[in-house]
C-alpha cells in the first residue's frame, strides 16, 4: 500500500443547524487521481475547504502527508501549504496584477530566488499549462475563462505541490476547452507524478482522466472506485446521475 | 536539508549538481556567463522538480543560443523533468524588462485621461439628456421608490454628520473671527461675519465635499460593483435603461438632497458660532438673534443655497459615469472610486470660484 497523502477520519461538521458530514472518512493515496461527486448541496465544497485547511470540521481529523490540518502550528502549516496547490471554480486570480505577477506570487513570499528569476520561473509554467508567451503581461480581466483557468492552474502549480485541489476545473468552459483541460490535467500528473484531487459535476472528466471516484452523499462517503465499480452501487442518486450517460463501450456510436 | 549545489570544472567543461533542487532550496547559484558547459552531471542529484530543472539548465546555458549540454548520471525521473522543461527554455529565457516611461509620455498619459473625462463627462451629459426627454413622454417609467430609497441613503442618513461637522466650524470660525474683533471692541461685528462666511461659501463647499466623499464614492463603488457581477448588463436585456434605472433617481437624490443639507449646515454652523459668542464675547443668544435680523440678507442665503444644486449635478453625474466605466475587476472599482472623489472635490472647487467671480460682476 502506498502512502495516504489525504486522510479524513469521522469528520462531522454542522452548519446552521444542519447536519453536513456526520463521521465521514476517507482516504486518498500517492499519485491517485481523484473526483469527488455529489449533488448539490452534499458538501463537496465544505469538505474540500475542510481539507485544506479554511474551515474547522466540528469533529474527527483530517491529514495530509500524515500531518494533522488542524492541530499544527502555524509554523507547521505553512510548510505543509507549500507542499499543495489548489485552483478555485472562479480562478481568484489577483486582478490589480499581471498574470506573470500573478504566478510568481507564491515564488515572492516562499523563496529567495531574484524577483527576475521568480517571473521567468512563472514564464515556464504559464508555457507548461499551455498559454502563448504574451498573455504573460496581461491582466486577468483581458483573458478568456479558459485561459484564467489555466493561469489559475499555473499559480497552483508555482512551487511544484505533490497535491493538486481542483474545484470543479471545467465548470464554465465550453466542451472543447473543458476536456483540453481534462487532458492537461492528466498530463501534468502524470509527468509531474502529482496526486490530484478534484470536485466535479462533469461526467466527461469522470470518464477521462480519473482513476478512482468518491460519492458524497447522506452526509457520508457512499462509495468509493472505478466508474464501472460505482455502477453496481444501488443509490437512486447515483443511477440518475450515471443514466446520462451508457456504460462504456456504448459510447462509440456508428456514425 | 542539503541545499542546492553546482560546481563547475572547468578542465572536463562539466557542471556537478548536487542536493535538493527545489525553488526554495536554491539560493545563489553560480554565473557561468562566456562559459561553456558541455555535460551536467547529476549524480548526487536528490530531489528535482521543474523549477530546479529550469534553474539548472539556466544556469548551465547562459545564453537561449547556447547548445544543449549532454545529461549524464542522472535518475531516470529527474532526467524525464529535465526534458519536460527544456522544451520551454527558449520561450522563457529572455529577462522580461517593463518598459520605461519618460516624463514627456507621463505629461501626454495625464492630459489624455484629463481630456479622457471632460469629454467622456460631456457625452455622458448627452446621453443623459436624451434619456430624460425619453423618459418625459413615459412619466409611468420614472423610478419613485428608487428615488425614495435614494433621498433616504443620500439625505436622511447624511444629516448627523452634516450637522456636526458645520457646528464644529461654526465653533472655530467665531472663536478665531471673535478672538480679533476683540481687540478692536468689534464684538458685535462677528455675527456680521459669520452669517456671510457660513451662509455664502462654508457650509455649501464644506457640504458639497462631504457628499463627494460620502454619497459620489458610494454611488460609484455600487454600480461599479453591479457592473463586475453583469448585473447592468442584465438591465440591459431586460429591455430597461441603467440610466434611467440607476442614474436619474441618483442625480435627482442629489439634486434634491444637497440643498437641503446645505440648509441644515447653515442652521448647525450659526448655532455653533452662538454657542461661541456667548462664551467668548458675552453676546447673549438674544441678542445675537437681534443683530441677525437686522443683517442677514436673504440674497446671502440664497446665494449659498444656489450654488448647492449646481455641485449636486457635477457629484451625480461623475459619480455614476465613473460606476459605469468600470472594467469587470475589483482594482478598476477602486480606482475609479478614488477617482470620483477628485473629479468631484476638484469641480467643487473650480465651479465655487466661477461662482465668486460671477456674483461679484452680477454685483450681488
Amino acid at each position: 500500500m502506498t502512502e495516504a497523502v489525504i486522510e479524513a477520519q469521522d469528520v462531522s461538521i454542522a452548519l446552521g443547524g444542519h447536519p453536513v458530514h456526520r463521521g465521514l472518512s476517507l482516504t486518498v493515496a500517492r499519485g491517485e487521481v481523484v473526483a469527488l461527486i455529489g449533488g448539490s448541496g452534499s458538501g463537496k465544497s465544505v469538505l474540500l475547504r475542510e481539507i485544506i485547511g479554511l474551515m474547522k470540521p466540528q469533529g474527527g481529523c483530517i491529514k495530509l502527508f500524515g500531518q494533522s490540518v488542524w492541530d499544527s502550528t502555524p509554523e507547521q502549516m505553512s510548510r505543509l501549504r507549500r507542499r499543495f496547490g489548489v485552483l478555485f471554480q472562479d480562478g481568484a486570480l489577483f486582478s490589480s496584477l499581471s498574470v506573470e505577477d500573478n504566478v510568481a506570487t507564491p515564488l515572492f513570499e516562499h523563496t529567495v530566488l531574484p524577483r527576475v528569476t521568480c517571473r521567468q520561473l512563472a514564464r515556464l509554467k504559464l508555457a507548461m499549462v499551455g498559454l502563448p508567451p504574451d498573455a504573460a503581461r496581461k491582466r486577468p480581466s483581458e483573458l478568456s475563462g479558459g485561459m484564467r483557468k489555466r493561469v489559475a492552474l499555473a499559480r497552483a502549480l508555482a512551487l511544484d505541490p505533490e497535491l493538486l485541489f481542483l474545484d470543479e476545473p471545467t465548470s464554465g468552459l465550453d466542451p472543447i476547452s473543458a476536456r483540453a483541460f481534462d487532458a492537461l490535467i492528466r498530463l501534468l500528473a502524470n509527468s509531474l507524478g502529482l496526486t490530484v484531487f478534484l470536485v466535479t459535476h462533469d461526467l466527461d472528466t469522470l470518464f477521462s482522466i480519473i482513476d478512482r471516484v468518491i460519492v458524497l452523499s447522506d452526509s457520508r462517503v457512499l462509495g468509493s472506485g472505478t466508474v464501472a465499480e460505482l455502477r453496481h452501487i444501488d443509490d437512486p442518486w447515483l443511477r440518475e446521475y450515471f443514466a446520462a450517460r451508457p456504460t462504456k463501450g456504448e459510447t462509440v456510436h456508428g456514425n | 536539508m542539503t541545499a542546492a549545489h553546482a560546481l563547475y570544472d572547468e578542465t572536463q567543461g562539466t557542471l556537478v549538481a548536487s542536493g535538493i533542487w527545489r525553488a526554495d532550496s536554491i539560493g545563489a547559484l553560480p554565473d557561468l556567463a562566456g562559459k561553456h558547459v558541455r555535460v551536467i552531471d547529476g549524480a548526487g542529484v536528490t530531489e528535482l522538480d521543474t523549477n530546479g530543472a529550469w534553474l539548472l539548465l539556466a544556469a548551465a546555458r547562459p545564453k537561449a543560443s547556447d547548445p544543449m549540454p549532454e545529461l549524464r548520471s542522472f535518475q531516470p525521473r529527474h532526467l524525464a523533468m529535465l526534458q519536460l522543461v527544456a522544451p520551454h527554455c527558449a520561450v522563457t529565457a529572455t529577462k522580461p524588462k517593463p518598459p520605461r516611461e519618460g516624463m514627456l509620455e507621463l505629461a501626454g498619459r495625464g492630459t489624455l485621461v484629463v481630456w479622457g473625462h471632460v469629454f467622456g463627462l460631456v457625452n455622458f451629459i448627452g446621453h443623459l439628456f436624451l434619456e430624460l426627454v425619453a423618459l418625459s413622454a413615459y412619466p409611468g417609467r420614472w423610478r419613485w421608490r428608487e428615488l425614495g430609497a435614494q433621498v433616504n441613503a443620500v439625505f436622511v442618513g447624511a444629516i448627523p454628520i452634516v450637522a456636526g461637522m458645520l457646528f464644529l466650524l461654526g465653533v472655530v470660525f467665531a472663536y478665531l473671527l471673535g478672538s480679533q474683533a476683540q481687540q478692536y471692541g468689534a464684538n458685535i461685528f462677528v455675527v456680521d461675519g459669520l452669517l456671510l462666511a457660513i451662509l455664502r461659501e462654508i457650509s455649501p463647499v464644506i457640504v458639497a465635499v462631504l457628499v463627494a466623499g460620502r454619497t459620489g464614492a458610494a454611488i460609484t463603488a455600487q454600480i461599479g460593483t453591479m457592473k463586475v457581477t453583469e448585473e447592468i448588463d442584465a438591465i440591459t436585456t431586460l429591455g430597461l435603461s441603467p440610466l434611467a434605472v440607476l442614474v436619474i433617481p441618483r442625480v435627482i437624490a442629489l439634486l434634491l438632497a444637497l440643498p437641503l443639507l446645505v440648509f441644515i449646515g447653515d442652521i448647525a454652523g450659526i448655532l455653533g458660532g452662538m454657542v461661541v459668542t456667548q462664551e467668548q464675547l458675552d453676546i447673549s443668544s438674544h441678542m445675537f438673534m437681534d443683530r441677525m435680523v437686522d443683517v442677514m440678507d436673504l440674497k446671502t442665503l440664497l446665494v449659498g443655497l444656489s450654488k448647492a444644486p449646481v455641485f449636486a449635478i457635477f457629484i451625480a453625474l461623475i459619480a455614476c459615469r465613473m460606476g459605469l466605466s468600470v472594467t469587470r475587476d475589483a482594482r478598476s472599482v477602486g480606482a475609479n472610486t478614488t477617482s470620483t472623489v477628485v473629479q468631484s472635490l476638484v469641480a467643487i472647487i473650480i465651479l465655487n470660484a466661477i461662482f465668486a467671480v460671477m456674483f461679484v460682476r452680477l454685483e450681488i
